[in-house]
């Protein structure tokens, strides 16, 4: 989850999570290359009285600074493209589950086997019990199998909204009419919390999403007690 | 009488200074990029690395279902 002063990502939970991390580190190392030296050469030109002014020609720098940007805009594009199609790879989920949004909950039916399907409200700040978190905390949590893939299926009941897990790099859009489809698989057990990503109502801040992620004995007792 | 009038070489200070200052620039912005470099991406590379060298997934699930935070095991 996210905490005080947090500057960077959330801890990855998942290898696609941990390669979008370390391709961010990588484009930002690159911003900060281009920006210090815009900064140099802003103080560069303000800190000389000399001139130049009958410039008519600068043939060789610009050949310069069209075939860098290129170069730098290439470095950016291959890793990017890397982790996009690593995405879409064929990964044969053994589980499946959908989550409709609603406003303002969310749903979710695990119907590989047997019919199980519930309702996931936010806890309100008045009935959280010490320790809980605020805004972030849910009564019926999505309990999943750990190190496993499970596909998710996404889409909504009513209006947009966005089913987003940041430690698990996940952000999906959920639209009315359409099943949009995720793939997830966590490298840890634990709490992993996410908030509704796209604007729906006055409720939208208050519709979080969270996965418990367990051994599969554990997911399946969780499963049959659910039914 | 010849005269022999003597043009003055411009001293060209503005162009000394700028292929200086833009040898000093990319030096610079190329020792931020490998300051960065060496100093956050491959640790944080080496840290996900160490993490999970030796990493016992039941173990920590076992130690957070003793802390009491799971719905799903009590």
């Amino acid at each position: 989850m996210a905490y005080p002063f947090q500057l960077g990502f959330q801890d990855a939970t998942s290898p696609i999570m941990e390669e979008l991390l370390h391709f961010h580190d990588h484009t930002l190392m690159i911003v900060f290359l281009i920006s210090s030296l815009v900064l140099y050469i802003i103080s560069l030109m303000l800190t000389t009285k000399l001139t130049h002014t009958s410039t008519m020609d600068a043939q060789e720098v610009e050949t310069i600074w069209t075939i860098l940007p290129a170069i730098i805009l290439i470095l950016i594009a291959l890793p990017s493209l890397r982790i996009l199609y690593m995405m879409d790879e064929i990964n044969s989920p053994s589980l499946t589950v959908k989550t409709m949004g609603h406003q303002w909950y969310w749903s979710y039916e695990y119907t590989d086997y047997e019919d199980l399907s519930f309702d996931s409200y936010m806890i309100p700040t008045q009935e959280l019990k010490p320790g809980e978190l605020r805004l972030l905390e849910v009564d019926n949590r999505v309990v999943l199998p750990m190190e496993v893939t499970v596909r998710m299926l996404i889409s909504s009941e009513d209006v947009l909204h966005s089913w987003a897990v940041p430690s698990l790099g996940l952000k999906t859009d959920a639209i009315p009419g359409r099943l949009n489809q995720t793939t997830l698989m966590g490298t840890r057990p634990g709490l992993y919390y996410g908030q509704c990503s796209e604007i729906c109502g006055s409720n939208h801040s208050f519709m979080p999403i969270v996965l418990e992620l367990v051994p599969l004995p554990y997911f399946e007792k969780w499963s049959v007690s659910m039914l | 009488v010849q005269c022999i009038i003597l043009h003055p070489h411009p001293p060209r200070l503005l162009a000394k200074r700028l292929r200086f200052h833009i040898v000093g620039a990319f030096a610079v912005s190329l020792g931020v990029a490998a300051f960065l470099k060496f100093a956050v991406a491959k640790p944080g590379k080496k840290a996900y690395a160490d993490f999970y060298r030796n990493y016992d997934s039941m173990k920590d699930f076992e130690k957070m279902k003793k802390a009491g935070i799971f719905q799903s095991a009590k």
